[in-house]
């Protein structure tokens, strides 16, 4: 399987996709296209197969957002830069059951991570964040996302990954392993 | 000698600076006759008589949409039925930052936003294996 990632097209095939969670199934069906194209409110980036490049395999959805300074206490507005922090929403990551375990998680993850180093690069933004489900806090935190608290434990966890690592680890040519 | 030196340089200091006069640059462009005929269509629809008036007000537009487009937005029209038609103009296009994505607000818990605060503020993490894999691939 030759999987190539791109933006979403008014044309894909979205009907069938099916990754067992029907709130993700219905974004990507009923409100991915028109969030990018027409409201301009989430950009929606989809895994397709070379073989059939229409038909959508996983998809990861992306937008900006940011928080006024003032909204944090003034105990740690001394280590923040004096402006609103911008960051990066991962709002959705979805893979179709019937290609599971094959790596295609990685993968959105993997080019969601490069896309927010390049905006960082371009705009500036500190971190990353997602909206977790509780299940999936852990493989997040495999890629170093770390929780936010407050979280309550019937909705999504809110975690946080910090551009620097994101920076540092693209910077880092070798495994630990690789370098003994 | 040098004490009248320091005088001197004294009371040219005292003096208000005087702000140079800008010059006012001549701009002479060679039109076609479609391109001239084009910019007199133009100044009689908008009631202009001098070309001065004319290129000052397209200079403002042509800047507006420059740093639109920087910003990463898109320059859209919308008819009263709302359809809408993207401006695409190729010398445009290589002002816009390579990757544009929209702002939402995100709401956020007291508690969200002290842990949020307190990580962003603080040393950021050792990436893992995971990730490091991730930006290899």
């Amino acid at each position: 399987m030759a999987v190539t990632i791109r933006r979403l097209e008014e044309f894909d095939e979205v009907e069938n996709f099916d990754c067992g969670d029907e709130p993700l199934n219905n974004y990507l069906r009923s409100h991915a296209w028109t969030n990018q194209e027409k409201v301009s409110i989430g950009v929606t980036y989809v895994a397709v197969d070379e073989s059939a490049l229409r038909t959508v395999l996983g998809y990861f959805t992306l937008a900006t957002s940011s928080v006024p300074r003032d909204r944090f206490l003034k105990k740690y507005v001394r280590g923040l830069p004096p402006y609103d922090l911008p960051l990066i929403l991962l709002a959705r990551l979805a893979v179709d059951k019937r290609f599971s375990g094959r790596g295609l998680g990685h993968a959105l993850l993997s080019e969601a991570l490069k896309i927010t180093l390049r905006v960082a690069d371009e705009v500036g933004c500190r971190c990353i964040i997602t909206d977790a489900y509780p299940d999936k806090a852990g493989w997040y935190a495999r890629y170093g996302f770390l929780p936010l608290e407050g979280a309550v434990a019937t909705i999504p966890q809110r975690m946080f990954l910090d551009v620097r690592t994101i920076r540092r680890a693209s910077s880092i040519d070798s495994f630990p392993a690789e370098r003994e | 000698m040098p004490s009248t030196v320091k005088e001197k340089s004294k009371n040219v200091a005292a003096l208000p600076a005087k702000a140079p006069t800008p010059r006012k640059s001549k701009f002479q462009a060679d039109l076609a006759p479609s391109e001239d005929s084009m910019v007199r269509i133009l100044k009689t629809e908008l009631q202009m008589t001098s070309n001065t008036d004319f290129l000052s007000d397209a200079l403002a537009l042509l800047r507006w949409a420059v740093s639109e487009r920087k910003r990463g937005h898109r320059i859209v029209s919308e008819s009263s039925t709302g359809e809408r038609k993207i401006l695409l103009f190729p010398r445009l296009e290589r002002v816009a930052p390579e990757v544009t994505l929209p702002h939402v607000d995100i709401r956020w818990t007291d508690n969200e936003l002290e842990s949020l605060a307190d990580l962003a503020s603080g040393q950021p993490a050792e990436p893992t294996d995971a990730l490091i894999r991730a930006m290899r691939q």
